[in-house]
């Protein structure tokens, strides 16, 4: 060992004292303010969870709209109320509607 | 090393949530220059020392709560810093290199950060030194440079007291065998 002590425990580099005293300073703030990793845990969690529900929404509507169009009865359900009368009628209705002329309302001649 | 008593009081300063961040202040005032010195010596490069420090201080702090009453802070801290500095040297190998293949890059950044008018016979010394396998390097570091007992180091690096007298034993030798071998 005393060859060692010779040499000396300085180590050959730069920093001084003070340099690393204000090194470790910065260091010991910023681990402070750093939010603790239980709250990051937490916010990971919560962002992945919420990322989990908006894919497995996003699948089901895709899923829906993809049945909808394949299956008539969810397609007629999905129509609104004018369409789902106008495919209600008969021809005969239709050419009647499309004949109507308002002249034929007594009350308005 | 400061005394049982007053680890005792950081380590209840620390376990107290109300009292946390002023006993990391303090355990970090007492601790934190040996701290970086510790990691400095094991990664070398300074820009690399200062991101594990920053890293331990935040393991620290993080991990307060795994802390066990018996345990000795020190070598706790030590432990962490330790394992933080050889996490950052992994992360600089590449696929199928062990940490101690970087011995050359090592000894090459200690070259380049070595000032000018340091004494030939410094980074000599720290050259014999990096040319030690990287557990027996930090084991020969702990006992020389922050003369830790066995059994400290023994905590600090999970080894065997008897196996860790022996790297020392065995580090001294190579250390003096190197020294001769650059200076004749």
């Amino acid at each position: 060992m005393k060859d060692f002590e010779k040499i000396g425990k300085k180590m050959p580099f730069a920093e001084n004292e003070e340099y690393v005293r204000q090194l470790v300073s910065n260091a010991t703030e910023k681990a402070i303010n750093q939010p603790r990793a239980k709250v990051v845990a937490l916010r990971t969690w919560i962002a992945a969870a919420a990322a989990v529900i908006l894919l497995l929404a996003g699948i089901g509507i895709t899923y829906y709209n993809k049945v909808a169009v394949n299956d008539p009865l969810v397609a007629e359900n999905t129509e609104a109320p004018v369409e789902q009368f106008l495919n209600g009628l008969t021809d005969e209705e239709v050419q009647l509607l499309a004949y109507y002329e308002i002249e034929e309302i007594p009350e308005y001649q | 090393m400061k005394t049982e008593k007053e680890q005792t009081r950081l380590q209840q300063m620390l376990a107290d949530p109300q009292q946390r961040n002023e006993g990391f202040r303090e355990l970090m005032k007492l601790y934190g220059e040996q701290l970086y010195w510790h990691i400095r010596r094991i990664v070398i490069g300074h820009d690399d020392a200062e991101d594990v420090l920053q890293e331990t201080c935040i393991k620290i702090l993080g991990s307060i709560d795994t802390l066990k009453d018996d345990s000795k802070l020190t070598s706790w801290i030590y432990s962490i810093a330790t394992r933080e500095s050889l996490t950052m040297l992994r992360r600089q190998t590449r696929l199928f290199q062990s940490i101690d293949d970087l011995r050359p890059t090592l000894a090459n950044r200690l070259e380049a950060e070595t000032p000018m008018d340091t004494q030939a016979t410094e980074v000599l010394f720290q050259k014999a030194l990096l040319s030690l396998p990287t557990q027996q390097r930090i084991a020969f570091n702990l006992r020389y440079y922050d003369e830790m007992s066995y059994d400290d180091i023994a905590r600090i690096t999970g080894k065997n007291v008897n196996t860790l007298k022996s790297n020392y034993h065995f580090a001294t030798e190579k250390i003096k065998k190197y020294i001769q071998q650059h200076t004749s």
